[in-house]
């Protein structure tokens, strides 16, 4: 494990500074040292804003005077991740919750007024998730950094925490990872159910590891499994690697199978643009109407009897609907309001005329 | 057209970029050309929905002047599916989980489609018909 140092450069730095180097080091992790000097740099400054790290999968940490008070990244699953797919909350009930928080991100105040969870649970959450997130961002590849002061976190912790520290966190979690019989990395194995029918059969899974079992697929990292079971990255990891060593799980030898392609014996064909609507036909003039408009200027004005127009085969059209013919506009009929529908109006340029 | 190079963008964006689950190519018809899909989706079904829904929304784009269709994407509480067309003859759909992000997405499809563009419009005398 390579030692964490705080020596950064003593020259101040531009808020919009991007630093890009990237190097491989002794645990695996691509650009650490980028990463590492860009936040004891934000931690010696009391940066406040964000700072975004390039790479795969990157993430973003929020300082609030030097600070870590969120991370985010797309290896790891969030607050909202974590609460909607361990089934705590539904996606309905979030719907609801954002729209009564006013478009919040983030309905913080409203989970624990509903009793969705307590206020202490929500913090430790949020907690978990931006430990989870760091680890991430650490357990992958860092390109570049970049500062951002005027990006806001989705659910900050009320206490923040040092920005070394958290990245002594997340290497003593990958060290502990490496330590493991089988390591795996969090987005790079790919594993599928193994040849372990003993315990399966004996029921001696924990629901964790049932759950990961279900999920596993051959296809699926343990960042995608813990996103799908709303469980952390580093957990998932972990229990993958134990999985791993215990045969419930396997991972292929060589490359993952390749999609399946089917070409269409027809081949393909060009989308075609929607036909312009056709021109309006010319107006019809009944031939018997022009022959009596004709009799009627001959016989200047004199009276001529109508002829009846022949009869037409009826239109092949739908069904109409007689207005009124079920009844339920009489029984159902609406109070007279004060008001009526000329109060509708049209928004024009910005005000209502 | 090479089913090979096809196969291989189909993967390589999935590996590429954290939080592709599945990816579809279809003809504009909703014709399923290719499925890197997980075993729970079904590819033909999916290829369908994308054509219908790739479709609208450029008529959409065209009935409201808002110019060129991008992409569609369809935001759910546990994901996302964007549509993309390909030229005038197929269109992508790529799932997401929520982790996925959207901004590193779009950068690694906009290459991805013109390859892919280029595959599907190659003309090879010795095409077979099924499978890599």
């Amino acid at each position: 494990m390579s030692v964490i140092r705080d020596s950064v450069s003593t020259s101040a730095p531009d808020p919009e500074s991007v630093y890009t180097r990237a190097s491989p080091d002794s645990l695996g992790r691509i650009g650490y040292d980028l990463l590492l000097n860009a936040l004891a740099e934000c931690g010696r400054e009391e940066f406040t804003g964000a700072l975004r790290a390039a790479g795969s999968p990157g993430g973003t940490f929020h300082l609030r005077r030097g600070l870590v008070v969120g991370a985010e990244s797309p290896g790891a699953p969030g607050p909202e991740a974590l609460l909607l797919r361990s089934r705590r909350i539904s996606g309905e009930e979030w719907a609801e919750l954002v729209r009564e928080a006013g478009g919040a991100r983030w309905p913080g105040a409203e989970l624990i007024r509903h009793g969705y969870a307590g206020a202490a649970q929500l913090r430790v959450v949020c907690m978990m998730a931006l430990r989870d997130a760091v680890f991430a961002v650490v357990a992958g590849r860092v390109d570049a950094c970049e500062r951002d002061p005027r990006a806001e976190p989705l659910a900050p912790v009320p206490v923040g925490e040092g920005p070394i520290r958290l990245l002594q966190d997340a290497n003593r979690k990958l060290a502990a990872l490496a330590a493991l019989p089988h390591p795996v990395r969090p987005n790079r194995e790919r594993p599928s159910p193994g040849s372990a029918p003993v315990a399966v059969s004996d029921g001696r899974l924990t629901p964790v590891q049932q759950e990961l079992l279900d999920q596993a697929d051959g296809r699926r990292t343990a960042r995608d499994l813990a996103f799908r079971t709303g469980r952390g990255v580093y957990t998932v990891t972990v229990e993958v690697a134990r999985m791993l060593g215990a045969g419930l799980l396997e991972c292929a030898e060589g490359a993952a199978p390749l999609p399946v392609v089917r070409v269409p014996e027809e081949g393909l064909r060009q989308r075609r643009p929607p036909a312009p609507p056709p021109p309006p036909p010319p107006p019809y003039v009944d031939p018997a109407v022009v022959t009596a408009l004709a009799a009627v200027l001959a016989s200047d004005a004199q009276a001529l009897p109508r002829r009846a127009s022949p009869p037409r085969a009826p239109a092949p059209a739908l069904p109409r609907r007689e207005p009124g013919a079920s009844g339920i506009t009489e029984s159902l009929a609406p109070e007279k309001r004060g008001t009526s529908w000329k109060g509708f109006f049209r928004m024009r340029n910005g005000t209502a005329k | 057209m090479d089913h090979n190079a096809l196969a291989m963008e189909m993967r390589d964006l999935r590996e590429k970029v954290d939080g592709i689950t599945d990816t579809a190519i279809a003809a504009t018809d909703g014709l399923l050309i290719a499925a890197d899909t997980a075993a729970s989706i079904d590819p033909e079904s999916l290829a369908a929905i994308a054509a219908a829904g790739l479709g609208l929304a450029r008529r959409a784009a065209q009935a409201t002047g808002r110019g060129t269709l991008r992409r569609t994407v369809t935001y759910g509480s546990q994901g996302c599916a964007a549509f993309y067309a390909v030229g005038d003859t197929a269109l992508m759909v790529v799932l997401g989980d929520e982790g996925v992000d959207l901004d590193r997405l779009h950068r690694a499809t906009q290459p991805a489609l013109r390859r892919i563009g280029s595959i599907l419009s190659a003309t090879d005398p010795a095409v077979a018909t099924e499978g890599v």
